[in-house]
C-alpha cells in the first residue's frame, strides 16, 4: 500500500488477507478488496464536460472478510464507509482496485455476469422508511428476490417462513409497509436480505434510525441469524457502542482511508491510531463518575475529500503529531508521506508514523 | 457539581392533548418538574415520549387552537401558558431561547449567517446595525468559530454541521438568556463534533450561570453532562432525580430496560436485553401504568392504577407500583446477572 493509489498496479508489501485475523477467521476469505479506490468526478461545462476535480471517496482500501465473521466499519459521516460497501457489492463501479468474492475476481463483471453472485451477497439499508416500496405488500417485497432469481415453487410459503423467522406475524403477508413500525420495517429488510440464503450481508447503518430498546431487539436478531445460517456481515455504523457489540474485527476509516484494523477488543482497549483514540474518547460513556476532562476533543472539522491533505489525511487535526513536533506544527513525514497500514503489534494494523502507546494520554496535548 | 441556584422554570401538571380524527393524542400527560439556575436538566426518552412537545409548549410554539393545554409553566414570575403571543414575544428568544435538532433546517439558506444573527439581536434590542454586527462577531468568536470577521459574511451552506450548530448557539445566546432549551442538539452530528458541542454548552452554562434543558434520546450524553435527569415514557415522567441517583440506583423497570439495551463501549458485552414489544400509541395508552404491557415485573395493580410520580423511600421520585425493597433487589439481581455473564 504505497502511494501508488489510483493505479492498477498490485502492491505486494502486505497481503491483505492476513490483516488482523480474528479467532473466527479461518480458511479462505469470503471477500477480499485490494487497493480499492473510488473517485467521483466533478465536471464543469455544458457540452464539453471536463473533469475539474474529484471527490476522493475511497482511497486505496484493502481488507478481507472471512466466512462467519462480522467486520465492523466505523468512521464519521463522509469518510467513505457506505461507498466502500457499495463498491464492494458493485452497486458502484470502482475507479481502480480488485474485488474478489469466494476466490473469483468480480471487478470487471457486467450486470448479467454479476447475477449469480448477487444471490450470495445482499444488502440492508439504513432508512426503514425509504428502503421499502410503499405500493407493494410485504409479501411482494420479501418475495421479490425469489421472482428475480426465478426460484422454482411458490414463494408464499417461503416468505411466511422468513417472516416468522425474523419475528413478524406471517398473517401480515398482505399488509403494506406503512402499517409497520420502524423496528418491524427493519425486520422486513432483514427477511428480504435473507430470502436467498446469502453468504454475505452488507448492513449499512441498519439500527441507526431505531430507538435504543428496539435497536437491542434487532441487534439480537442479527446475532441469532448469524449463528443459525452461518452468515458473514459487513456492518457499517457510526455508533461505536453498537459496532463493538456486534463485530469480531473492526476497520476504522477516515477521509477514504482505512487507518486502523484490529479485533474488536484490541481496538477498543488499545487504539493505536490517534484518530481512533480521539473517536473513542469522544463517545459519552453513559456512566456516572467518568471525567469529561479526559476527553480528547478534536479541533476543527473533517477536511474536504475534494482536496484532501497531503501525507497522512489526519495530520491537520492530529494531537499526537503536534505532541511529537513539540507544539510547533507537525513532523515532516506526517505532512508529506502517507503512512502505510502496517502491523504495529500482533494482528493490529494502523496507518500512523507515530502510533499511540498504551499508557499515553492524548487529552493534554489536544487541549494545549 | 456546579452551584445550584434558585429555580428558573417550574412546570406543574402540564398536559398537552391533541384532538385528531382518530382520537385524542395524549402527548404530555401530567408532567411536573423544576429546572434550576446553573444546572443541566436532561430529559430522556424514546421517540414519541413527549420530550419535545413539553419544551415547544413551554415556548408557546404549539398552536393553542390545535391542542388542549392545561397546567402551569412558571418562568420568571410569569405563567407562560397564560401569556398572549404579544406578551410572550419579549421573553421568547431573549430570556428563554432554544436550539433545535437539525442545524441544516434552522438557518435560512438565502441569508448570510451573520445577518441572521444580527436580525435576532435587533429583534429585541434597538441598537444600530454596526453595534449589532460587532456583537455578532463577538458571539461567533465566543462559540468557537474561527475568523469570525470573515465567517460573518458566509452563507449557511459554507458552514459544516458542527459550525451551523455553533451559529445556532450563538444566536440563542444573543440576549444572555437565563434558560437555554437544547432539543437533541447533537443527534445530527458525528461523535467528535458532538463532544465539541456538548463541551461548548457546558462551558456556556458555567460562564453565564444559566439553566439548560437538554432533550436527548442518548442516555450516554445525559450521564455525561446533566445534573438532573427525568426519564419519560408515553407522555409521563417515570423517574426523576439527580444523575447519580438515576444512573447508579435506577428504580423504574423502564429505566432498567433502557440502560440494559445500550451496547457498552467499554466491553464486548454479552447478549443485549431488549425491552419486549414497542412503545404504545399515544391515542390508546394502556390503562394503569403505561409501561405495564412491556414490563417483566408487572403484577396486580399495574394495569388498573396509574402509579404516581413520588418518592417511595428510594431517595428520588419514580412511578412504579413495586415495593422499594423489591426494586432494589431486582436491580441488584439484574446487575449481578450482567457481571456474571460478562465474566463467563
Amino acid at each position: 500500500m504505497s502511494r501508488a493509489a489510483g493505479t492498477n498496479e498490485p502492491t505486494t508489501d502486505t497481503p491483505p488477507a492476513d490483516i488482523a485475523k480474528s479467532s473466527k477467521a479461518v480458511g479462505e476469505p469470503l471477500v477480499t478488496v485490494e487497493n480499492l479506490t473510488k473517485r467521483f468526478p466533478i465536471k464543469k461545462g455544458i457540452v464539453f464536460q471536463r473533469e475539474v476535480a474529484a471527490v476522493h471517496a475511497v482511497e486505496d482500501v484493502s481488507f478481507s472478510i472471512f466466512p462467519g465473521e462480522t467486520l465492523g466499519l466505523v468512521g464519521e459521516s463522509g469518510c467513505g464507509k457506505s461507498t466502500t460497501a457499495r463498491v464492494l457489492l458493485k452497486l458502484i463501479e470502482p475507479t481502480s482496485g480488485r474485488i474478489t468474492f469466494e476466490g473469483e475476481d468480480i471487478t470487471n463483471l457486467n450486470k448479467r455476469q454479476m447475477r449469480p453472485m448477487r444471490r450470495q451477497a445482499q444488502m440492508m439499508f439504513q432508512d426503514p422508511y425509504a428502503s421499502l416500496n410503499p405500493r407493494q405488500t410485504i409479501g411482494q417485497i420479501i418475495g421479490a428476490p425469489f421472482r428475480i432469481h426465478k426460484t422454482p415453487g411458490e414463494p408464499k410459503q417461503k416468505v411466511q417462513e422468513l417472516m416468522e423467522r425474523v419475528g413478524l406475524n406471517p398473517e401480515h403477508y398482505n399488509r403494506y409497509a406503512h402499517e409497520f413500525s420502524g423496528g418491524q420495517r427493519q425486520r422486513i429488510g432483514v427477511a428480504r436480505a435473507l430470502a436467498l440464503r446469502p453468504k454475505l450481508i452488507v448492513c449499512d447503518e441498519p439500527v441507526s434510525a431505531l430507538d435504543v430498546s428496539i435497536q437491542a431487539q434487532v441487534l439480537n436478531l442479527f446475532e441469532d441469524l448469524q449463528e443459525e445460517f452461518g452468515l458473514t456481515y459487513l456492518f457499517i455504523s457510526h455508533d461505536l457502542g453498537v459496532v463493538r457489540h456486534i463485530s469480531d474485527r473492526i476497520a476504522v476509516m477516515y477521509l477514504g482511508h482505512v487507518v486502523e484494523v484490529a479485533t474488536a477488543d484490541e481496538l477498543y482497549e488499545n487504539p493505536k491510531h490517534p484518530y481512533t483514540a480521539a473517536l473513542l474518547s469522544a463517545v459519552p460513556k453513559g456512566k456516572v463518575g467518568t471525567q469529561v476532562t479526559t476527553r480528547t476533543v478534536l479541533t476543527g472539522d473533517v477536511p474536504s475529500p475534494v482536496n484532501p491533505p497531503s501525507g497522512c489525511p489526519f495530520h491537520p487535526r492530529c494531537p499526537k503529531a503536534r505532541q511529537v513536533a513539540g507544539g510547533e506544527g507537525v513532523p515532516e513525514n506526517c505532512r508529506d508521506e502517507l503512512p502505510p497500514l502496517g502491523e504495529v503489534v500482533d494482528n493490529h494494523h494502523a496507518a500512523c508514523w507515530y502510533p499511540v502507546e498504551e499508557t499515553e494520554e492524548l487529552a493534554r496535548a489536544a487541549h494545549a | 457539581m456546579t452551584q445550584i441556584g434558585e429555580p428558573i422554570l417550574e412546570v406543574k401538571d402540564l398536559k398537552v392533548h391533541f384532538p385528531t380524527p382518530d382520537g385524542v393524542v395524549k402527548a404530555v400527560d401530567g408532567l411536573t418538574f423544576t429546572v434550576q439556575r446553573g444546572e443541566t436538566f436532561g430529559i430522556v426518552g424514546e421517540s414519541g415520549s413527549g420530550k419535545s412537545v413539553t419544551c415547544l409548549t413551554a415556548l408557546g410554539l404549539i398552536k393553542r387552537e390545535s391542542a388542549q393545554i392545561s397546567g402551569e409553566v412558571l418562568f420568571e414570575g410569569h405563567d407562560l401558558l397564560k401569556l398572549s403571543n404579544e406578551d410572550l414575544r419579549p421573553i421568547r428568544g431573549k430570556a428563554l431561547s432554544m436550539i433545535f435538532q437539525d442545524p441544516f433546517a434552522c438557518l435560512h439558506p438565502f441569508y448570510r449567517v451573520g445577518d441572521q444573527i444580527v436580525e435576532a439581536i435587533q429583534c429585541h434590542d434597538s441598537c444600530d446595525k454596526k453595534e449589532a454586527r460587532n456583537r455578532t462577531v463577538g458571539l461567533l468568536d465566543a462559540v468557537g468559530i474561527p475568523q469570525p470577521d470573515d465567517r460573518f459574511r458566509d452563507y449557511p451552506h459554507q458552514f459544516s454541521g458542527g459550525m451551523r450548530q455553533r451559529a445556532m448557539i450563538a444566536m440563542a445566546l444573543a440576549h444572555n438568556p437565563s434558560l437555554l432549551i437544547a432539543d437533541e442538539p447533537t443527534t445530527a452530528l458525528d461523535v467528535t463534533v458532538q463532544a465539541q458541542i456538548l463541551e461548548l454548552i457546558d462551558h456556556i452554562k458555567q460562564e453565564f450561570n444559566i439553566g439548560v434543558i437538554l432533550i436527548t434520546h442518548d442516555l450516554g450524553v445525559v450521564a455525561d453532562v446533566a445534573q438532573s435527569v427525568m426519564v419519560m415514557y408515553a407522555g409521563r415522567a417515570v423517574e426523576y432525580g439527580s444523575r447519580e441517583e438515576v444512573f447508579s440506583g435506577p428504580l423504574h423497570p423502564y429505566t432498567w430496560g433502557l440502560l440494559e439495551s445500550i451496547p457498552n463501549i467499554d466491553r464486548r458485552g454479552a447478549r443485549l436485553v431488549p425491552i419486549e414489544g414497542a412503545p404504545p400509541s399515544l391515542i390508546r395508552v394502556p390503562p394503569g401504568c403505561s409501561f405495564n404491557p412491556r414490563c417483566p415485573h408487572r403484577f396486580d395493580p399495574c394495569d388498573k392504577d396509574v402509579p404516581e410520580l413520588l418518592d417511595r423511600g428510594g431517595g428520588h421520585p419514580e412511578a412504579c407500583h413495586l415495593r422499594i425493597e423489591d426494586k432494589k433487589r431486582l436491580w441488584n439481581e439484574r446487575e449481578a446477572g450482567r457481571v456474571a455473564e460478562v465474566a463467563s
